[in-house]
Parts: C-alpha cells; structure tokens; sequence
C-alpha cells in the first residue's frame, strides 16, 4: 500500500480504523462492517485509478490493512469481497464484458465455471458502442475514474443499504420460523435475533427462555428487552441449558461469522446449547446478516481465532492468590460444528449448512478469498 | 521529532482546538532497579513482550484517546528520542503528537521533572500524568470526563489518581512499595495517603482525627495498586514549582497537598474496577506485568492482538504465543510450555524446554537447555545443557554450554558467560569494557562513574563464570560502611527483587500479613467493630498495624543531632552556626523542638568531662564547657529555661555525669542561661522529684537534682534577704516567665518556705561562707553567681550526707505536699484537656489504650509537636503542661468523650493487609 495511491485523507481514515479495530474499539460484526465500508467509500471517492486493476488493487490494499489490524473481526473482510464483488459487476455492466459471466441462477455447471478464473482485463478493451469508459487512457487518464466513479459509489451505497435494512430483512419471514405456544431457548445479546424474535411477537403468543452467557451476561440485556417487549421471557442460567432442553421447541442463536462448511463462531455458551438441543433433537437455527459468510472453513484449527478475551470477567483481578496459581481463559466465540445446526436465516433467504459454500460463492468473487 | 509526524498533529490540533487530550510521560525511573540492564538503556526502552516498555505506555495512553503526549526523558535521551522516531508513532495516521522533551541531567526526580514541564509551560489544560513504564488498558478518558465533571463544582480538587483494585497478595502489587488510602465512600476524595514500606515493616498508620470527625464514611484501603496514572489540573506543575522540596509525587506532592493547611487542595482517587494497570518500576513487577500479560489481563494489549512492537504472534492453547511469520524453529522434541512467547526467528533446540518465559527475536536456545520463568531479549546465544531461571538476560547476552543462571540473576548487555559458568542466586553481571570502548560518550558520565566503581571492586575474574566470560559482578549487598539508612533501604528493595520471596525479612513480622489473626489492639485498630474502641479514643492517632516508621525518625534525628553537635564541638564551629545547623536539621526532620533541646543538652553535658577528684579543675571544665556552648540552648530557640533545668535533670538522672548536676546548673546560672526564677519554677513541678515515673533507679537520681536544685534556692533567698538591691536584678528575670506560673508560685510559696527552714541547719556552712563573700560585694549580682558556684563546690563534698537527709526528707516533703500538687494538677488538667481536644484533634484507635500508653508516649508526643508546629501560639504554654502531663499521670479514658459523627459506619470496610 503506497500512500500516494490515495489522498492522505482516506490514508489517515484507514489507519484510523485501523487502530481503533485494534484496540477493540470498534467491536460488532455489523458496526465493524459498517464502519468499514464508510472507509472504503471515502477511499474509492479519494482514489486516482486509469483501469480496474489499479482500484481493486487499491481496494484490497486497504482491506489487506484492516483484515491485518483485526484478523477476528472477519465482517471487515467479508465487506470488502462484498464491495469488490459489487464493483466489479458494476465495471462489467458498465463497460458491457463478459457481463455473462455474473452468476444469475445456481447451478453444478455454473459453479465449475466460476471456479475459474476471469479473464477480463487483460487487454485494453476497444470502446464498444456507447462506451464511455476508456482504461488507461494516455490523454485523459482520470477519465476512466470519472466515468465508473458514479456507478461505483452506488454500488457501495447499494451494500450499505444492504446493511443497513439486515436485521428487517431476515426478520420478515419470522412468523414462518416461529409457531404459537412454541417455546424457544436463546442466549447472548445477539441484535439480529432480538429484531427476529420481536417480529415474530407480532403474529404469535411463544415463550423465551434465555441463558443468562456468562461470563459476558449478554442474556439479560437480551431477557430484558424481550420482555419489555411483550414476550413472555424466562432468563436461566447457562448451567440448566440441558435440563431445560426438553422442553424446550427451537434453538435460536445468532453467530459472530458463518464459514463456508457451514459451521459457525458464536458467543460461547451457544456450543453447550447446541450440543444440548442435538441431545434432546432440538432444531438449532441461526440467524444471520449475510455480511457475517465468510469464505474461510479451516478455522477452527486456530486455538487464537476464538478470540480469548481478559480473564477479569471470569476470576477478577482482586482475588491476587489465585491470579497467580490458576491459568484463566475467556474465549469470546464457541465454534459449532456445522452437524450441530440445522438451519440459517439469513437476509437472503433461508438455507442449510451445507448449501453455506454456495451462497459465498454467489456472494463474493473467489480471487478476493485472499486479500 | 519528525516533522513528518508533527504536520498531522498539528492538523488535528486545530481541527479540535478545545478537547485536545494532553499527557505527560516520565521517561526515567530516577532509580537504578534494573541495573545493569539499565546502564546502556534506558529503562523505559527495556522490552516487555518483545516491546519497549515506552510503546506499551503510547499504547495505553492511544487507548485512553490521548493526542498529545509530552515524553520527559533524562538518562540516554537521544536514544528516547530516536526510538520515537523510528517507532509507528510518528508515521502519519497515528494520531497522536508525541513530543519528546530532553530534560537536564540535574533533574533527579519527578518533582525535579514536573517543575521543568512548568518551566517550559508544556500544558494547557488538564493533562494525564503517567510513568515511562507503564502497562494499562484503563480508560483514561473515562477518569478524565470524572475529573473534569468535578473540577466544574469544584476548583480545588486538582488531581484524580488512578489506582486498582487488587487483593491484600497481588503478584503485582509490590509489598516493598505499596501505600495505604483514606477515601472518601462517596466521594472518592482521597484524604489521607500514607507509604507503606516493606522493611522497615510499617505496621502503623496515622490517620489524622479531623478526618474521622468530618467524614461520616471511609475506607482505609491498602489493597490497591498506585497505578501511577494521574489526571493533573494545571496547578500541579506549578505547585511543584512552588515547593522546591517535592520530589516524590506520592511521598512528597500527595502528602504534601493532603496535610497542607494552606493549599486547600483536594485529591481524589479513580478506583478502576475493570481494567489493568501497572508499572514496570522493578524487576519484580517486570515479571509480574509479563505474566498478566501474557494471561492476557491487559487485553486488547495482548501479544496477538494489539501488541505494541507491531509484532505479530499467534495465540496457542496455554497462552503460548509464536511468532506468526514462521520463523521461528522449534525442535521436533523441544518443549514449550504454557504462558511463553517466542519472538520471530528464533531456534529452539532439541529436547529445550521453555516453560513460562519470555524469548525475544532472532535467539538461540540449544538442545537440552531448560529456560524457566526467565525474560530472554533479542539476540541472545543460550548454549546447549545450560539452566536459566527466573533470570532476566539482556539482549545479545551469550551463555555457553552447561552454564547455570539461577534465580534473580541480571545479565547486562552483550555479557558472555561460560561455558559451565555457575553463578550465585541474584548476580548481577555487566560486560567489562575493553579499550575500545573508553571512547563511550560523555553524557553517560554519570553512568559509567557507577560502572566504573564496580570495576575497579573487581580486581580478579570469579572462576564461576566460565573461561570466555567478559563479565563483571556487580555487588549484590551494600557495603560494610554504608549507613543503616541505605540497608534498610536495600532490604525493602529485596521486595522488589526478581525471584526474591524475602522471606528472612518475614519472619519477624509474620503477624501483620493477615489482619484476621491478630491481636485485640490490632483488631480494634485497624477497623471499628468495636464501640468500646471508639469510645476510647485517647491518643492522637488512628492507628492500623502497619510497620513502625515514627521511632526510627526519632531515632535517626537524634544520631543527626549528635553528629552535627559532635562536628560543632570538634570543629569549633560559631554558637549562631551550629543553631542554624540544628534548625534545619528539625525543620528538614520535622521534630519537635523538645527534641532538640534534649539533644542539645545532652551533648553539652556529654562534653563536660569528668574530672578526677572534681574540685577547682572540675568546676573549671564546666565553666569553661558551659561559657562556649551553652549559649547554644538559648539560641536554639522556642526555650524555656525552666525546660532547659528539666531537660537537664532528667538527662543526668541517666547519666554518668550526676554528680555534676549541681555545678552544671550554677554554671547555667552564672552564664544567664537560667535566672533563679527559672530554678523555683522547676523546683515546684511535680516531675522534677521524679513523680509519675516507674524506674526507681531514675526517679532517685531525679530526687536527688532536686534537692540539689533546693541547696540553690535557699541560698538565693538568703542571699535575697540579705540584699534587697540583687533582688531588683532578678526581676527582670520574672517578667520573663510565664504568667500561670505565677498563680503556681502561690501554693508553692509555702512549701519553698518550709524547705528552706529545714535546710537551714544542713546548709550552716555553706552559709557562712556565703555570707563572708556577699558582703564583700553587694552589689555586683555576678559576684553572687560565682559564690554559688563556690558552694555547688562545697555541696558535692557534702552530697554523702545529704542523699540520706534528703531521702528521709522526700519523704516528709510528699506528705506535705500533696496538697500543693493535687492542686497544680488540676490546674493543669483542663487546660491539658483542652489541648488534647483542640491541638492533637487525632484519634489513635486505641491500641490497648492504657497498656501501650507508655510504649506509645513518644509517638503521642511527636504528634502534638507536629501539630503545634502548624499551630497557634497559645499552644506554646500549653506545651509544657501537657508535656508534663504526659510524663506524670494520665488523663482517664472516659474524660474525652469522642464526638459523635466520629463513629465510623460499620460496614466501612476496611481493607488491610501487608
């Protein structure tokens, strides 16, 4: 990444972000995301580019940074392949290439084809009709920028608004997923599945039992504004999660990233939840924005990845003899395996586990899976 | 600084002129802990997980959102300075200023630091305060909103420190250095602040009354960790200004506000309940802060995730981080154990074992080595079979094959040891300079003075330390002549020692660990279950069991005094310069004069030397002793004479020069020094014939001075009656003496009468020789002196005789007397009432309040001095009463009654421990 690419201005707002991600001062997938965004729509509008490579080039630069600044906030990569992903079909709509190409149905056909890669900028291409895009133009080089920045922009407000109406959108089929006099167990402070549950509390009388998570104790903020909205909500502790299972109708959960073999980093305790409800054969649905797909699977390999937080929250700091005798770890994600899960509710419809890799494949382009 | 990196500061600062957040960061220790790594080094470029110590700080500060940051760096400040420099803090986009200021070389200490930044007018507004070593992820930007909320309604409150909870045993709280807290419960005022040092063992704190009296609530805390982060208001630099003698923040400043009269300054404490903060101030807490961070209590500010080196490790089960760039080699058979990191690059050998340590870049670990809780930096050579524990090494440290480094070892920069080196427990090694190396630069003058000192302590090459070593040992202990202030110093250090558990230094004082299993009186005292306690509260002073600090300073001024006197003596020094001399000396000791007064006439009567078969020679001696010196006493100041005669008594009532009392007071008498007034006043108090005291021994040397003192008095009224003309000299005299005493004289009136008819017939010759000189010279009131001295002469010869007439005397006399002195008692007693209340105005938990009442006298008494010196003058002649008081007979319990918001709440925790 060389400053001169982009104005100082943006250069300063990503390492700006940059650190905040850093110091965890911006935290949440769906504020990281977009908080991200707001940075590389403030870039493109900066950025001096005469072709595509350059604007990826300089895209994915930035996105390199902020993945590197915060490697566990995997939202801020899933936006930029987003953004990428937008752009590019914006450029191939614009310029009229291989616009085919765009996957518009799925298919086993059509996957085997986007597999490959694109070979789309490789020569200059000639003006085509209208045409007013021109690459590296010798005269003019700004003009190419000039041209596809209007139409770039709207395609980062279109995933801005894609952001912004997330939580509406996938709780609108919520009546579907919720029945009358059903009961259902959830835990954690998971937005997404606060807007889910409330929607459905507008067509149907159910009963919530939530897990208070410890040690973040996220499920009383969560019991508290359920019942403030009319729910009839029970808060238990995270230690009768199995003895209540039985009786317990769906699993709600919602999840800090989904990866593409369908499993997926949720707040710890969502495991024991999980593995209670495949116990007592409990549906386990998960409720998700679509910016929270990310194209990695291996993960769970990575000890780090879970994210150990401060153990302060777990034994505190006072207790100064056990500090020093017992090794405390207070890991902020549990990973569920994708068997434990039966379902996600996403903003772009419903699907198993297994059909995960394909909806990632739809959503982002395979040559950005590494910034 | 950059110009690169101050354009982007500078934009920021006028975008957001008004909320720019200013800090200041101390960048010298002003110690020397962690010599010899230290010597070549700052401190504050010391790594801490592969980081220097001063990026963690910048870290903790950005976190805090803080945008400009002043760095005050002294020992090896270009080095600071280029740090800053080259570090990701200057690059564009960091956001934050930093300013390095390159302080003179004369500043030796943070008061020395903080009057520089008010020099140089660094701070505009309210600005944060820390240390170059320090680790936190408090926010600071929280404390600052809750200081600034406060200083809208109230101006005076100038400071908030942040302090952190932890136990009464914290691995990161230092015992040797740790202070207790008065708090207010709601408030958060700090009210009292009191170090605490681990040896001496401090096993008392005194926690003014008016505190308890004003403040319905409080807690005494001694669990929390002084953070050495501070919210200043922009009077603090400009205080320190004012009071040159400031060096410590906390001992000085803190204390200095909390029991100034005049500033009116308020101090309040941020009691962080999340978060971490620490510093790095010694080798101990050097390993204490790596393993928090390490188990990750400083996150965000953890090795994989914000580590402030830009390094980039990878987090494994059991907190062990490796280096991600997959430099590192790790023997297939090598062990690394849990709470670890591994810097890139480095190799670790077959069947190592690196357990709980910390190794920095590009190492060499060889096979078999086992590494165990030590602090290994960048580019150190470990040797194969070699054993290293709780040691720190420095960087490009080479330890050679089969060497052992054991716990508490320091090994300076580029040392070399080995091969099979042994060293001893707590070594600390440096690498000698070669030739070469003379050229070192002169700035570092002060450094290598140290070094140079080492060196030449060490004539030959310890056989220990292996074949190629080019080390040298630094001495472990203080030297043989090094004063008992620099030992106890030392051991309290050994608290703060890498590796060092300080349990000999325990032993003694096991008691004070745990507050649960202590005495009564400690129980009582260091919380107030107790009504019975608070109804007791006669001594001046809230008393936790903390270790016993005040008898020492008493102590240690009176060796001061001596020496300072001794030094006058031998040196001839002028009367006015050695008065001087001891007036600095009370004020820099703040003691009470009556300290001094002792001293001083202690040494005086030291001087007089006993002269063989006494006599002509010996009254000689004393005259000449007494004409040089003994105008000293008077120019001491703040005398009384009739303390001077008191002071005198007691003193030879103890001492070897007894029989010298009568002639040593003739000679006060002749050279002014006390009028016969003085002697009638001493000779009616109750305590000048010993009363009120236990030792037997003592009070019948105090009986016999007296009736020395009854020989003198007589004469003077012989002489008076005599000549009327001698008696309108002595009048002036009287107008000096205090006017209570005259309403004394009264009752006392009789009784001098008494005792003169009864000594009429014993002191027969003694008369007649006075009688024959009188007349000769009526007139000349001196010449009345020098026929005291003359009897005094006379007296001693006969001092045989009269013990025993003065024994069977005593007794008659206190029967007589009782009378007299009931009543003197009672006048003294409201009076002294009254002065408990209003100038001691302090509560001492009642330590066993009657039992300790003698062992704890002479802390009572320096709390009155204390207070008087702050005080008004009526106190003056209050003094002596109450002095008197003290020594004679005890006010009982029940006479002060506390008053009744003095009840500390129940429930008020009080957290002790040590």
């Amino acid at each position: 990444m060389s400053p001169d690419t982009f104005g100082g201005a943006s250069q300063r707002s990503v390492e700006n972000l940059a650190s905040r991600l850093r110091r965890r001062q911006v935290v949440g997938s769906r504020a990281t995301a977009l908080e991200t965004l707001l940075v590389l729509r403030q870039v493109v509008s900066k950025a001096r580019f005469s072709n595509m490579e350059q604007l990826v080039e300089i895209i994915r630069s930035v996105g390199r940074r902020l993945v590197e600044a915060q490697p566990k906030e995997h939202s801020v990569g899933n936006t930029v392949r987003k953004v990428l992903h937008h752009i590019r079909e914006e450029y191939y709509t614009a310029t009229g290439t291989n616009a085919a190409t765009a996957p518009q149905t799925f298919s086993i056909a059509k996957f085997v084809l986007l597999g490959q890669p694109r070979k789309h900028t490789v020569a200059p291409k000639l003006a085509e009709g209208k045409a007013t895009l021109k690459e590296n133009d010798p005269d003019d080089p700004d003009s190419f920028a000039r041209g596809l920045k209007p139409v770039l922009m709207e395609a980062i407000q279109d995933v801005l608004d894609e952001l912004e109406t997330v939580y509406d959108n996938v709780s609108k089929n919520a009546k579907d997923h919720i029945h009358s006099d059903e009961i259902i167990l959830t835990l954690g402070m998971s937005k997404t599945v606060e807007a889910f549950l409330k929607s459905a509390a507008h067509h149907r009388k159910y009963t919530v039992i939530v897990a208070e998570t410890a040690p973040t104790y996220g499920g009383r903020e969560m019991a508290q504004s359920l019942s403030s909205a009319g729910i009839s909500t029970f808060l238990v502790p995270d230690s009768s999660m199995f003895a209540i299972m039985s009786r317990v109708n769906k699993v709600i959960l919602g999840a800090h990233a989904i990866f593409a073999n369908g499993g997926m980093f949720a707040t710890s305790g969502s495991l024991l939840a999980a593995t209670a409800a495949q116990a007592h054969r409990t549906p386990v649905v998960v409720c998700a924005g679509q910016f929270k797909l990310t194209p990695l699977w291996n993960l769970y390999h990575e000890y780090g990845a879970l994210d150990f937080g401060d153990p302060n929250a777990v034994l505190g700091f006072e207790e100064g003899d056990l500090v020093d005798k017992v090794e405390v770890v207070n890991p902020y994600y549990d990973y569920i395996r994708p068997k434990l899960i039966d379902g996600f509710i996403t903003n772009d419809g419903d699907h198993p586990p297994s059909s995960i890799y394909r909806l990632i494949k739809e959503t982002y382009d395979d040559e950005d899976n590494e910034l | 600084m950059a110009p690169k990196s101050s354009s982007p500061g500078k934009e920021k600062l006028i975008e957001d002129e008004e909320e720019v957040l200013q800090a200041v960061i101390l960048a010298d220790s002003f110690n020397k802990r962690f010599r010899p790594l230290t010597t070549r080094k700052p401190r504050c470029l010391l790594p801490i997980c592969n980081a220097p110590l001063l990026d963690w700080t910048f870290e903790s500060l950005a976190l805090a959102g803080v945008q400009e940051i002043f760095v005050v760096c002294r020992s090896h400040a270009e080095q600071v300075k280029a740090a800053i420099k080259e570090s990701k803090w200057s690059k564009p986009g960091s956001g934050i200023k930093i300013v390095p200021i390159l302080t003179a070389k004369e500043t030796f200490s943070p008061g020395d630091a903080m009057r520089d930044i008010y020099t140089r007018g660094l701070v505009t507004s309210d600005f944060v305060l820390v240390m170059g070593d320090l680790v936190s992820n408090i926010r600071i930007d929280e404390v600052v909103r809750v200081h600034k909320e406060r200083r809208k309604t109230n101006k005076d409150a100038i400071m908030t420190m942040v302090v952190k909870e932890s136990g009464a045993r914290h691995r990161t709280k230092a015992r040797g250095d740790s202070s207790v807290f008065v708090l207010d419960s709601e408030t958060s005022e700090c009210l009292y602040y009191e170090a605490v040092t681990g040896y001496p063992k401090t096993t008392i704190a005194h926690v003014p009354r008016e505190i308890l009296a004003a403040h319905p609530e409080i807690e005494i805390r001694n669990d929390l960790i002084d953070c050495s982060i501070d919210v200043c208001s922009v009077e603090v630099p400009s205080l320190f200004q004012d009071n040159f003698d400031y060096l410590d923040i906390r001992k000085d400043f803190v204390h200095g506000v909390l029991t100034s009269d005049l500033l009116m300054k308020n101090i309040h404490c941020y009691v962080a309940k999340e978060g971490y903060a620490a510093r790095v101030k010694d080798t101990k807490s050097y390993e204490s802060v790596s393993k928090d961070i390490l188990s990750r209590w400083t996150f965000p500010l953890v090795p994989d995730d914000n580590h402030p080196g830009g390094h980039a490790y990878d987090h494994e089960r059991g907190n062990k981080y490796i280096a991600k760039d997959q430099s590192v080699v790790l023997a297939r058979t090598c062990t690394v154990g849990n709470n670890t990191l591994i810097g890139s690059s480095t190799h670790i050998g077959e069947n190592a074992q690196i357990l709980g340590s910390v190794v920095g870049q590009n190492c060499r670990i060889g096979t078999g080595t086992i590494i165990r809780n030590s602090y290994i930096f960048d580019g150190t050579v470990i040797g194969s079979e070699c054993t290293i524990e709780r040691s720190i090494l420095g960087a490009n440290v080479t330890v050679k094959d089969g060497s052992e480094v054991p716990k508490g070892c320091l090994l300076g920069e580029d040392v070399v040891i080995g091969p099979s080196a042994k060293l001893k427990p707590f070594q600390r090694l440096s690498k000698k300079r070669d030739q070469s190396d003379e050229t070192a630069p002169e700035e570092e003058e002060d450094e290598d003075s140290d070094l140079e000192a080492v060196e030449s302590a060490q004539d030959t090459m310890p056989k220990t330390l292996g074949a190629d070593s080019n080390a040298l040992v630094w001495p472990t202990a203080p030297g043989e002549d090094t004063d008992e202030d620099e030992i106890s110093n030392f051991k309290n250090e050994r608290f703060m020692r890498l590796g060092d558990d300080a349990s000999d230094l325990d032993d003694t004082d096991e008691g004070s660990e745990s507050s649960v299993s202590e005495s009564d009186s400690e129980e009582e005292s260091d919380s107030d279950v107790e009504p019975s306690a608070l109804a007791a509260p006669l001594d001046s002073s809230f008393q936790l069991n903390l270790p016993d600090g005040l008898p020492r300073a008493q102590s240690e001024f009176q060796t001061e005094v001596k020496q300072s006197i001794e030094r006058a003596f031998a040196e001839g020094h002028s009367v006015a310069n050695a008065a001087l001399e001891l007036k600095t000396l009370r004020m820099a000791s703040n003691v009470p004069i009556k300290s001094v007064r002792e001293a001083v006439i202690a040494e005086i009567v030291e001087k007089i030397q006993v002269v063989e078969g006494g006599g002509v020679a010996q009254r000689r001696e004393i005259a000449s002793v007494i004409g040089r010196w003994g105008s000293l006493i008077e120019a001491i100041g703040g005398m009384d004479a009739v303390e001077t005669i008191s002071s005198l008594q007691i003193h030879c009532a103890s001492s070897t020069r007894l029989p010298l009392f009568g002639q040593i007071l003739a000679a006060l008498y002749q050279d002014d020094i006390v009028e016969e007034d003085d002697i009638r006043e001493w000779h009616k108090l109750p305590a000048s014939r010993g009363e009120g005291l236990d030792k037997e021994n003592e009070v019948e040397n105090l009986k016999k001075c007296w009736s020395i003192g009854a020989h003198m008095i007589k004469q003077f009224d012989e002489q008076d009656s005599e000549s009327e003309e001698n008696d309108s000299g002595d009048g002036n005299a009287k107008g000096d003496t205090g006017d209570e005493e005259s309403d004394e004289e009264e009752s006392e009136e009789g009784e001098s009468a008494e005792e003169e008819s009864e000594e009429e017939s014993e002191g027969e010759a003694n008369q007649v020789d006075d009688k024959e000189k009188t007349t000769e010279d009526r007139d000349e009131h001196r010449q009345k002196k020098e026929d005291l001295a003359a009897t005094e002469a006379l007296e001693e010869e006969e001092e045989e005789e009269e013990e025993e007439d003065s024994s069977s005397e005593g007794d008659e006399d206190e029967s007589e007397e009782e009378e007299p002195t009931k009543e003197a008692a009672h006048a003294i007693g409201p009076a002294a009432q009254g002065h408990e209340k209003t100038v001691k105005g302090e509560v001492t938990a009642p330590v066993a309040a009657s039992k300790a009442e003698g062992s704890s006298a002479d802390e009572e008494d320096e709390d009155d001095e204390d207070d008087e010196e702050d005080g008004e003058d009526e106190e003056d002649s209050d003094e002596e009463d109450s002095d008197e008081e003290e020594s004679s007979e005890e006010v009982p319990a029940a006479n002060v009654i506390p008053p009744a918001n003095l009840m500390v709440e129940k429930d008020t925790i009080v957290k002790e421990s040590m």
